[in-house]
């Protein structure tokens, strides 16, 4: 019998169960706690339940008069996330606009350059900046047995350039200087491309006496 | 399977080589007929050292590298019946820091194999020759032996 009623138990634990019933389940099991919440429950909250259920959202628009508070802050924090957001666009619009100015400058200028090319092709000639743009540079090490001095010439620059710059700054007759990449005399018409070198890379220069140089390196010899 | 190992030592030295090298000095893969480079065999030049008897002279000198390099070091070579006491008939440089069961070390670059040869130039090892006439008018007539090695200095001009 004790088994049957507990399995009856569940059958009549139901919530919205008549109170009677209930009566009769404790006296049944007078030391059962679960009854005794069941009582609770339903006394108090039969109705509110279905009022939670179907109306959670209602009860709380209406009760919560003492929560605009949080409210407040929420649309606080909001705002703040909002500035920073309007901050954001403002700052790519300017970005967009400044982009845009930059472009119509672009534009102007190869516009202003493309007619002043049309108008005169001397002048054209006499300003090369514009290729600098795509010219690429290349650092090269002239090494003597002083050390290393380092020069910054475009990869399509001929050396006799770098070579006369090389020997305005040491001071020495360019025809008495010899000048090699890797134990290959450079002849003053090549360029940097052309030999195939890099960033850094090293060019000998030795001086000679046999060559017709300056007259004072043959005197000291 | 080493060889990829020599090879990628060998790219990082002509790299660093490029870059910083002693004055004078050149160091560089062969380049095929064909137009490809052969990391293997290096050809270089070693100056010989202001104020000495040697100076004036760019010696050429040729490294070959094993599968095995680093492990094992370059042969190096100059030319045949090259005049230094240890220098071996067929050019082979007999030196400490190039013998695999003395002084070589993986970590030695082809800059300090350079260097090292032209200290070596002027001056020899007597206590480990490797020809007979070098090794004898350097023990015996020094003023023979001076004039021997600058008359091998002009032999060698610089190619440039």
């Amino acid at each position: 019998m004790a088994d049957f009623t507990e399995e009856l138990e569940p059958l009549f634990d139901y919530s919205r169960v008549q109170p009677l019933n209930l009566i009769c389940l404790d006296d049944d099991e007078p030391s059962a706690s679960p009854p005794k919440k069941r009582n609770k429950a339903s006394n108090s909250a039969v109705e509110k339940v279905d009022d939670d259920s179907a109306n959670v959202v209602v009860i709380e628009e209406e009760e919560d008069w003492l929560r605009p508070p949080p409210k407040v802050s929420k649309k606080l924090g909001d705002d703040s996330v909002l500035k920073a957001l309007r901050l954001q666009k403002k700052e790519l619009a300017s970005l967009a606009e400044s982009a845009e100015n930059v472009v119509r400058a672009v534009e102007e200028s190869v516009r202003k350059e493309l007619s002043s090319l049309q108008s005169s092709s001397d002048a054209a000639a006499a300003q090369p900046p514009k290729p600098q743009v795509e010219r690429n540079k290349v650092v090269i090490s002239i090494q003597d047995k002083d050390g290393v001095k380092q020069f910054r010439i475009y990869m399509d620059d001929k050396f006799e350039r770098l070579f006369k710059m090389y020997a305005d700054k040491v001071k020495l007759d360019l025809q008495s200087l010899v000048f090699s990449f890797d134990g290959e005399k450079i002849g003053p018409a090549a360029t940097p491309e052309a030999l195939g070198m890099e960033d850094n890379d090293i060019i000998e220069v030795r001086a000679t006496s046999n060559k017709k140089g300056v007259s004072s390196t043959k005197g000291t010899r | 399977m080493s060889g990829g190992i020599a090879r990628g030592r060998l790219a990082e030295e002509r790299k660093s080589w490029r870059k910083n090298h002693p004055h004078g000095f050149v160091a560089k893969p062969e380049t095929l007929p064909d137009g490809t480079v052969n990391l293997m065999v290096w050809h270089c030049t070693i100056p010989g050292k202001t104020g000495t008897d040697w100076e004036g002279g760019y010696f050429p000198l040729t490294l070959h590298f094993s599968e095995d390099y680093p492990s094992k070091p370059p042969k190096c070579k100059f030319p045949a019946n090259f005049f230094h006491p240890n220098v071996y008939p067929s050019g082979t440089v007999c030196l400490s820091i190039l013998n695999e069961d003395s002084g070589w070390r993986p970590a030695i670059t082809v800059k300090q194999i350079l260097v090292g040869i032209q200290d070596l130039l002027d001056q020899p090892n007597p206590s480990d020759p490797a020809q007979t006439e070098g090794y004898h008018l350097f023990i015996q007539d020094s003023t023979e032996y001076k004039r021997r090695v600058r008359q091998q200095a002009k032999q060698y001009p610089p190619l440039v």
